[in-house]
């Protein structure tokens, strides 16, 4: 069943790895023109005149766009957070709810097969694509990075790591939603919107100390690229959040596909 | 001939509304059992409730006499289900959905797969989603039987077959009967039932009627008698006739009198036309629903 599984999710994970990567392949491509030219100087007199709180929600605050590295740092592992995040927000609500919504799941009920098996056959084929994308985009930049000059290997490594914690909780939460219904559409949307909502209260909250609370509530506080930035480690408690978290949503979404009416 | 299947008192409300009150039936080893009943009587809450796709409100499955619990994937290799519309996997073709539904069972099913492939002229290069309804049914149907069930559950089985196939479909039934493989078989074509039952079920507004044999039922004298006359209102109202069909000259009802009685109070009129005949099982199954 595994394999048919990872048949099945092929192409979308084609399609997403394709254009996460094409994105940063047009940075390691334009960048060193940028670099060489003055408009770098210009845009750090630019970064200058941004709100101190606005800098710090794009981590500008701790790093420069004067690199390649200095980009992925500031912009671009929020924007592999986002896109991660909308291919596992996908991709958990309709891995399971698509059996449904095709009917298929009078077919595959009817088989020598417990549900348990066919949570975790499903839950093993989107952890191992979100992993492979993680791993792909980790070797791609790697590349990328080699050919633009030095960065620190470590830092990198353990930033490329850490939208593997946010992105897995993303996962388990709609993977659970989405054996609360039997429509795919409707649970489309309310997935992507966690991903969006998740993210604008963690922008919100690097804004100012009153609103900084709302980062308990974001799914993306879990991938603490801050913290791999100022300490070149990933926070442990983090770890421990999100396996907590993905252990505590997998196991409701167990309980809840156990009971759900299928048809 | 020991008990396969076993339904005690199962009920089924989707909230407030009905689906299967108290349904209780017990299905012999061999046996075909016909389960018949209008659209929206409850024939497929019943089965998905048996196979779990949907959670019982209460009552029990039993299979072999032990409950059927919804993970008992012993049990589940024992029963073949086809569903009355059949939804595949599109992107696969005929062989690869055989080749995966192989992979599930235990024993080795593909001796026999071959033998349905070739008995039902199935094409397996085709892709699913460029099957026909027929082919899509005899798919369906091979799926059902390869791993030699115990029990099989069919839920309108002959829909979309081409009369050739239905018969085949029909001499599969009776070989698997004479196997010893137990057939729950719901349809609402009562012509179907008469040829392959046993016993039939009649369930209506979520609630089992009766059952009975299918020669108990072939014994009801149920007679209809229809009469041609001009004057047919004189006849109707001496004979206190409700019609079941009625034009300008012609009625047709049920005939509760004995035959002599019956002759004798026409013998006063002038009759065109006049024709007693005994009910078809058809007609019993839709008098007694009536």
């Amino acid at each position: 069943m595994l394999k048919r599984e990872l048949k099945v999710n092929l192409k979308s994970f084609i399609i997403w790895t394709v254009l996460l990567i094409g994105m940063f392949l047009v940075v390691f491509l334009v960048y060193p023109s940028i670099v060489n030219s003055n408009n770098i100087e210009m845009m750090d007199e630019m970064m200058k005149m941004f709100p101190s709180e606005m800098l710090k929600a794009f981590n500008m605050d701790l790093s420069t766009i004067d690199s390649a590295f200095g980009w992925l740092k500031t912009e671009g592992f929020i924007f592999v957070l986002l896109v991660v995040g909308c291919y596992c927000s996908i991709l958990g609500s309709t891995i399971l709810l698509k059996e449904e919504s095709d009917h298929t799941i009078e077919y595959l009920n009817s088989l020598p097969i417990t549900r348990n098996k066919i949570v975790i056959s499903k839950v093993l084929c989107g952890l191992f694509y979100i992993v492979l994308m993680i791993f792909l985009l980790t070797i791609f930049n790697y590349i990328g990075l080699s050919f633009s000059g030095k960065f620190d290997h470590k830092q990198y490594f353990l930033l490329s790591i850490t939208p593997i914690f946010s992105s897995i909780v993303i996962f388990f939460f709609c993977l659970l939603l989405s054996t609360f219904t039997h429509k795919n559409k409707r649970i489309l949307g309310m997935s992507l919107g966690v991903v969006f909502i998740s993210y604008i209260l963690y922008t919100l909250s690097s804004l100012s100390k009153e609103v900084e609370f709302l980062k308990y509530i974001s799914i993306f506080t879990l991938a603490d690229i801050r913290h791999v930035i100022l300490n070149t480690s990933i926070n442990p408690v983090m770890i421990v959040m999100s396996v907590i978290l993905s252990t505590l949503f997998f196991i409701l979404a167990l309980v809840r596909y156990n009971k759900k009416e299928l048809l | 001939m020991g008990t396969v299947l076993e339904i005690k008192h199962l009920t089924k409300y989707y909230g407030k509304v009905l689906g299967v009150k108290d349904l209780s039936l017990s299905l012999q080893s061999g046996e075909i059992f016909g389960f018949i009943g209008p659209n929206g009587a409850g024939k497929s809450t019943a089965i998905r409730s048996i196979m779990h796709l949907i959670r019982k409100t209460s009552g029990e499955i039993l299979i072999n006499g032990q409950s059927f619990d919804k993970d008992n994937t012993d049990f589940k290799e024992l029963i073949g289900y086809l569903p009355s519309e059949i939804y595949l996997y599109d992107d696969l073709t005929a062989k690869e959905i055989l080749d995966y539904h192989e992979t599930f069972y235990k024993k080795d099913i593909h001796k026999r797969r071959c033998e349905l492939v070739k008995r039902f002229q199935l094409d397996e290069k085709k892709k699913i989603e460029d099957l026909s309804l027929g082919n899509l049914k005899k798919l369906g149907i091979i799926l059902a039987f390869m791993h030699e069930p115990k029990l099989i559950i069919l839920d309108e089985a002959t829909s979309g077959l081409d009369p050739i196939m239905q018969q085949e479909f029909y001499t599969l039934l009776l070989e698997e009967k004479k196997r010893g493989t137990t057939i729950f078989y719901s349809t609402h074509i009562l012509n179907e039932v008469s040829k392959i039952c046993d016993r039939v079920g009649m369930i209506k507004d979520g609630k089992l009627l009766k059952i009975e044999t299918i020669s108990e039922l072939s014994k009801k004298n149920l007679v209809f008698v229809t009469i041609s006359s001009k004057e047919k209102e004189k006849i109707k109202e001496n004979l206190k006739i409700e019609s079941i069909f009625e034009d300008e000259n012609t009625i047709k009802f049920k005939n509760y009198l004995d035959f002599n009685t019956l002759l004798n109070k026409l013998t006063k009129y002038k009759i065109d036309k006049l024709l007693i005949e005994e009910a078809t099982l058809e007609d019993l199954f839709l008098h007694d629903y009536k």
